[in-house]
């Protein structure tokens, strides 16, 4: 688009011309200039000047010359310029007004002007220019006068006052003028020419053109965008036409200057009609216009030049879309469904860009061929220089010096050819289209289209490949590469591929090259595309091709390129100074070239154990590769083998290896095209963990190694090209199972433990004894060295309370399970010395001695339960076989036990009154119940308290004492009332153990503490306690505290008094005794029921009052009538005064009648005997 | 004159690609094909758009024709989706085709890729090298716009 004058590149803007009073012309200058629109200024100092706006005089005017061509090149300059639209003729009012001598000039100056004026539609308009201060000066009839003699309308008789404050108003009124006058001239000429256009009187199509152009340009002047667009596109049309018809100028000249007339009438619209926002229809446009000159090649000789119109079209087309990029993206592209819609590439600039390219190609390749045949017949001389461009344009002619003049000459076509190529030479094509394909790949790159911008580069880098620029054109190759690859565009790889190599070989890299040849090599090209010519270096894309280049880059790998080596081939070498390395990670293209799949067979291995290692080699070669030497390379060095070929064992490849590797030699390492090449090893891993093939690093020769990652046939993925052939899949491994999920790592086990651990327990775990736990370490087969015993506890459930590392927020109380201490024969020695000793609640960690094979250690853990619980005990013992210099394998033995821990006695208690004495307590009379969970006693009495404890478990034990402490002795009086054993009572399983114990409380408090039952026991170990050392050495203390009681003072008590057995017949006494505690006199009514069994005498109900203090006795004579167990007489008392009744319960009023007197062998025989050892 | 048809793939891979000219331009061909894509990149978003939302789409929409991707040099190239998402492109140097020819074409090439996928011994997402469908195609090829003409 630069380089079309700037006339044609702008929208037309008025011109007017200034004259005279040149101080005044910058403000109205700047002043046009920002009108809207603008107006340009011509301005001329003063009235001597103004025949730079006069008419040339046509000498010949009369003669009728034929027309020379199209459109003048000069015209819309001149009317830019020169030839302004209204002439303002500025005079100061002094002269105006001032004395005749002045006022004449100022009427001669008019005369001039009018008469330079004359010839042309041109405005005249007349400025006074008043003096700042004398504004009134100007006489009337001067005014008058001027006007008259400028022949003009008073309102063009402007007065200008340049005074600041009326500077603006004046400026604009003369724009205002200005813009109306230049309107009313360039519609005047408009439509003068539309005149003659209607009138059809041409001649000739070229001033029917002509005047089309001129009137649309005027119109373009007067802002008529509808009737410019129209003008020029009938301007256009009547040059397409011209084609067929004019034969003014010789051919190929004719068809140049037709082709640059449409180009700047082309221009005009499109520019016109993207202005207008009407983009869909400037692109359609510009596909007519293609399409109607595409085909007009012109002759032979000059063909370059209708290309490089052709891409110019493109190139421009592309700028203008450009320009008015905003509103491209509004339009759908979907909107029409004939088949000339606009596609959604036409959208963007770069499709034209790109087009650009294409034919600046294309007229290079012509013109080097024109170029070529020029050349050989030696027809380019140098009287080119002479050709100018003519006056019209599109036309040249030769300029010959004749003395001093110049006088131009038409050209002949030949002449014009000769010129045309001339030029052409002159320009480097090549870099013009690298600039403008990286302007289209970077557009297109912005519209995410990335093929397109790939095309491009492709293209880019083919430019800098034919200019010998290698280094720009590998970056750019190798772009393009990674998409084919990506997309698997085989042939358009292999392209690629080809001019990389061409350029690495070009550039000496000798890596590069063989990269890239096998690259080539392994690509699945197998088409027989013979014939094909405009590929690139590497030729065509064919099996054929496949196998040259693997031939010639294994030539290069193996030094043996003194044979077919051009002088290019003779840089690239690997040799001992140039030694040359490859490695193939999972996504090198390269993977192809050497696929190695590694598994082995087992998944888990002991140490030291052999294991069977498949090695898969997998290669796309064209042709079949004898490797030398294959290197098996693992993250366990030592496991490192090599293998070598014995073909080829003579090599002294081997001479690079370290000492000592171990090495396998194979018959022959022969890798065919798609062919798996497997080879088994065994492989012995020393040390336990991973064990991981990580390369397989293939040798030919000796310098030249290629490094393949290995992968494992479980997650290899398919080779990345291949995938698309339809070719015989092959798996790795001829075991399938291996094949699909064989991996590259084992899992080399731990050596095993040659010790033995044991975990002794006898029985469940009691809460609070120090639970002893035996270890016993006996070695075997292996001696200990620097052993560790870690002793764990852990929650059976889970429940994690006793992880070691939260010990330390545990306190000790809430611990359920703790371990208290380790000890053992040698414990203590070891406590002392600087080994591990370290115990915590739930975790404890002591060294073990070093033991040689069969000795044994042994210590024991001891466990104090506090709550029941199960818990698991983990004891792992680790060691080292040999000592820890020798060797690193640490090996581990695990045991676990699992306890229980169990409560060893349940105990309780229970509060009885005396037998047959009976307190009113008057807490009981209330029918309040939150008072029951508190026992009640009565004062200074003697209360019974049954303690009984029972063995839950089922470990006899032995109770070795029962006892209450009291809180405070001076409160309650507790006494043991049934005698304790002095052996400890044995209390086997679920057996029960009850003690009495005599309660007086002698405070009255209504809660009253009564202390705490303690016993202490131990575990019974059966015959003779020998065992006593090992475990119950102390007795274990279980705890059980009593309730709080309530503390009354009874008011009244009853007590009964009988005989503790009645014989049959014999009469007895039976009586009850109420004793009255209380200050008052007590009313007690009473009855008493009559019994079958018995005979009675005394009263059966009365009402008897009992002073205080004091005391009544009911007494009753009894004859048993039955024997056995019988009940007494019913009695009931009643309190009048608490209301209170009382009933003897059923034990108490039951006495035994035997049936005569008994004969007892004992003495002293009791009830105390009777409740004391009863034991259900 | 059609110059040029291909199948390509899910991951933009050629299935199938096949040149009918005399002249030395297959590479180019093969450029012409790759790019396309990325009309039909752009292109194949906008079309299920349409077919998924009923108000918007026109009867010409609802289908998997593509029209013409675009324009380029000499050629045309024209595009159609498959419901599987396979792309068939065709290139053709004729100026003015008539859509309904194009249509026809695919509609037929259509049906070849399937009958030829359709081989049990066709692994689905390789190249095609049965020579029926070769066969095929190039029939249909010969026989474009023939049937307008007569």
């Amino acid at each position: 688009m630069e380089e079309y004058p700037e006339e044609l590149r702008t929208p037309p803007v008025a011109l007017v011309s200034l004259v005279g009073c040149p101080e005044l012309h910058a403000t109205i200058t700047t002043h046009l200039h920002s009108e809207q629109p603008p107006i340009n200024a011509l301005a001329l100092p003063d009235f001597s000047k103004i025949s730079i706006i006069a008419k040339p005089s046509k000498d010949a005017s009369a003669l009728p010359q034929p027309v020379a061509g199209i459109l003048k090149k000069d015209w819309l300059l001149k009317h830019r310029t020169r030839v302004p639209a209204v002439v303002a003729a500025l005079f100061s009012s002094d002269h105006v007004s001032g004395d005749p001598v002045q006022w004449l000039q100022v009427c001669t100056d008019l005369e001039n002007l009018k008469g330079v004026l004359r010839g042309r539609n041109v405005k005249l308009v007349v400025v006074v220019v008043a003096s700042s201060n004398s504004k009134d000066d100007l006489s009337e009839d001067r005014m008058v006068a001027l006007r008259k003699r400028a022949e003009l309308d008073s309102k063009y008789l402007i007065i200008f006052v340049p005074s600041e404050s009326e500077l603006q108003q004046s400026l604009i009124r003369l724009g205002n003028t200005f813009s109306e006058l230049a309107n009313s001239c360039y519609k005047d000429e408009e439509r003068r020419i539309k005149a003659r256009l209607e009138r059809k009187n041409f001649h000739s199509a070229e001033l029917n053109i002509r005047c089309c152009f001129k009137a649309a340009v005027y119109a373009e002047f007067c802002r008529d965008w509808v009737e410019a667009l129209r003008l020029y596109k009938d301007a256009y049309h009547a040059v397409r036409e011209m084609v067929a018809t004019s034969t003014r100028l010789p051919p190929i000249q004719r068809l140049i200057e037709i082709k640059s007339v449409a180009e700047q009438l082309h221009f005009k619209i499109s520019t016109l009609l993207l202005h207008g926002g009407k983009l869909s229809e400037a692109i359609a446009w510009f596909r007519q216009h293609y399409a109607s000159y595409r085909k007009l090649v012109g002759a032979p000789e000059v063909i370059f030049l209708h290309w490089e119109w052709l891409s110019r079209q493109f190139l421009v087309f592309a700028e203008l879309l450009e320009t008015s990029s905003v509103t491209a993206q509004h339009v759908s592209p979907l909107v029409s469904d004939s088949t000339d819609r606009v596609t959604d590439w036409e959208f963007h600039s770069a499709y034209y860009v790109q087009l650009a390219t294409h034919y600046l190609k294309e007229k290079r390749s012509s013109l080097e061929l024109a170029l070529s045949m020029s050349e050989t017949s030696g027809e380019i001389d140098g009287n080119a220089e002479s050709v100018i461009a003519a006056a019209y344009v599109g036309q040249f002619v030769k300029l010959l010096e004749h003395g001093d003049t110049f006088v131009m000459q038409s050209l002949s076509d030949e002449e014009y050819a000769r010129y045309a190529l001339a030029e052409g030479k002159r320009i480097q094509d090549s870099y013009e289209i690298i600039a403008l394909l990286k302007r289209s790949f970077e557009a297109y790159n912005n519209d995410k289209a990335s093929r397109m911008a790939a095309y491009c580069s492709f293209q880019m880098g083919r430019e800098y490949f034919t200019v010998d620029e290698y280094s720009n054109a590998k970056e750019v190759f190798e772009n393009v590469a990674s998409l084919y690859r990506q997309e698997g565009w085989v042939t358009l790889l292999w392209d690629v591929l080809g001019y990389l190599r061409d350029c690495s070989r070009k550039t000496a890299l000798v890596k590069d090259f063989i990269e890239y040849s096998l690259e080539m090599a392994a690509l699945p090209v197998s088409t027989n595309a013979a014939g094909q010519r405009d590929c690139g270096p590497a030729g065509p894309a064919s099996l054929e091709q496949r196998e040259i280049i693997h031939n010639e880059v294994f030539s290069v790998i193996r030094g043996e390129s003194e044979s077919a080596s051009t002088e290019e081939n003779s840089s690239l070498k690997v040799t001992a100074d140039n030694p040359l390395y490859l490695e193939i990670d999972l996504v090198s293209p390269l993977r192809a070239v050497l696929l190695a799949s590694v598994a082995f067979h087992e998944q888990v291995v002991k140490p030291g154990a052999e294991t069977v290692i498949t090695l898969s080699l997998l290669s796309q070669l064209p042709l079949n590769v004898e490797i030398d030497q294959l290197e098996i390379q693992f993250n366990q060095s030592e496991c490192n083998f090599v293998i070598v070929n014995a073909q080829r064992s003579h090599l002294a490849a081997i001479s690079c290896l370290q000492p000592g590797r171990r090495v396998e030699t194979a018959p022959t390492l022969e890798l065919r095209t798609n062919k798996w090449l497997r080879l088994t090893y065994d492989v012995k891993p020393e040390q336990s963990g991973k064990l991981e093939c990580i390369y397989v690093t293939a040798r030919w020769g000796q310098h030249f190694t290629i490094c393949c990652r290995a992968e494992s046939p479980a997650s290899m993925s398919d080779l990345p090209l291949w995938k698309f052939e339809d070719i015989v899949q092959t798996i790795p491994m001829k075991d399938p199972g291996l094949a699909f999920s064989g991996q590259k790592a084992v899992q080399v086990e731990e050596p095993d433990p040659q010790v033995d651990l044991n975990l002794d327990s006898s029985g469940p775990a009691l809460v609070g004894e120090s639970f002893i736990v035996p270890v016993i370490i006996t070695s075997k087969d292996h001696s200990v060295h620097s052993g560790e015993l870690k002793i764990n506890l852990v929650d059976t459930r889970g429940g994690g309370l006793l992880s070691p590392r939260e010990a330390e927020s545990f306190s000790s109380d809430n611990l359920h399970v703790e371990l208290v201490g380790i000890s053992g024969r040698e414990c203590e020695d070891l406590a002392n010395s600087e080994n591990i000793r370290k115990i915590q609640p739930s975790f404890g960690l002591i060294s073990v001695p070093f033991l040689d094979e069969g000795e044994s250690w042994s210590c024991k853990l001891e466990i104090r339960w506090n709550r029941p619980k199960p818990i698991m005990l983990y004891v792992s013992l680790g060691y080292f076989p040999q000592s820890p210099e020798l060797s690193s394998q640490r090996a581990h033995v695990h045991k676990s036990l699992q306890i229980e821990g169990k409560t060893a006695v349940v105990m309780s208690h229970r509060f009885m009154l005396p037998f047959r004495r009976e307190p009113l307590l008057l807490s009981k009379t209330k029918p309040a119940s939150d008072s029951d969970q508190i026992p009640s006693l009565p004062l200074n009495e003697t209360s019974m308290l049954v303690v009984s404890a029972k063995n839950c478990t089922e470990v006899p034990l032995r109770l070795l004492s029962m006892s209450v402490d009291a809180v405070d002795a001076s409160t309650c009086n507790v006494k043991t009332k049934s005698k304790y054993p002095e052996e400890p009572v044995l209390l086997v399983a679920g057996e029960e153990f009850k003690q009495v114990f005599a309660v007086t409380p002698q405070v009255n408090l209504p809660k009253l503490n009564m202390g705490i039952v303690c016993l202490r026991w131990r575990r019974d170990h059966g015959d003779g306690e020998r065992s006593g050392s090992c475990s119950t050495a102390s007795a274990v203390l279980t705890k059980h505290s009593l309730p709080d009681v309530n503390v009354e003072q009874p008011p009244l008590i009853v007590s009964l008094d009988c005989p503790p057995h009645a014989i049959l017949g014999n009469p007895f006494t039976y009586s009850i005794k109420i004793t009255n505690r209380t200050q008052f006199l007590q009313e007690v009514k009473y009855t008493l029921a009559d019994s079958q069994n018995f005979v009675l005498s005394g009263p059966h109900n009365d009402t008897t009052f009992i002073l205080p203090k004091s005391e009544h006795i009911l007494s009753y004579k009894l004859v048993p009538l039955a024997s056995g167990f019988q009940q007494l007489p019913k009695i009931t008392l009643t309190s009048v005064r608490y209301s209170a009744g009382f009933q003897p319960s059923v034990a108490a009023s039951t006495v035994f009648v035997f049936p005569s007197e008994p004969h007892f062998g004992l003495k002293d025989i009791g009830e105390i005997r009777v409740e004391s050892v009863v034991a259900e | 004159m059609i110059v040029c048809v291909a199948v390509v793939g899910h991951q933009n891979n050629p299935l199938y690609i096949q040149s009918f000219t005399e002249a030395d331009d297959a590479l180019k061909l093969h450029h012409i094909v790759h790019c396309s894509l990325d009309v039909v990149d752009e292109r194949a978003p906008l079309l299920s758009i349409t077919v998924n939302n009923p108000k918007k789409s026109s009867p010409t929409l609802n289908e998997t024709f593509l029209g013409l991707l675009y324009p380029t040099e000499n050629y045309k190239v024209y595009g159609y989706l498959t419901n599987t998402k396979v792309k068939l492109i065709l290139v053709t140097t004729d100026l003015d085709v008539r859509d309904a020819d194009v249509r026809n074409f695919f509609r037929k090439f259509h049906a070849a890729y399937v009958d030829a996928v359709s081989n049990p011994f066709h692994v689905p997402g390789k190249k095609i090298t049965s020579r029926t469908f070769a066969e095929r195609v190039s029939t249909i090829v010969k026989s474009f716009g023939l049937s307008s003409a007569s």
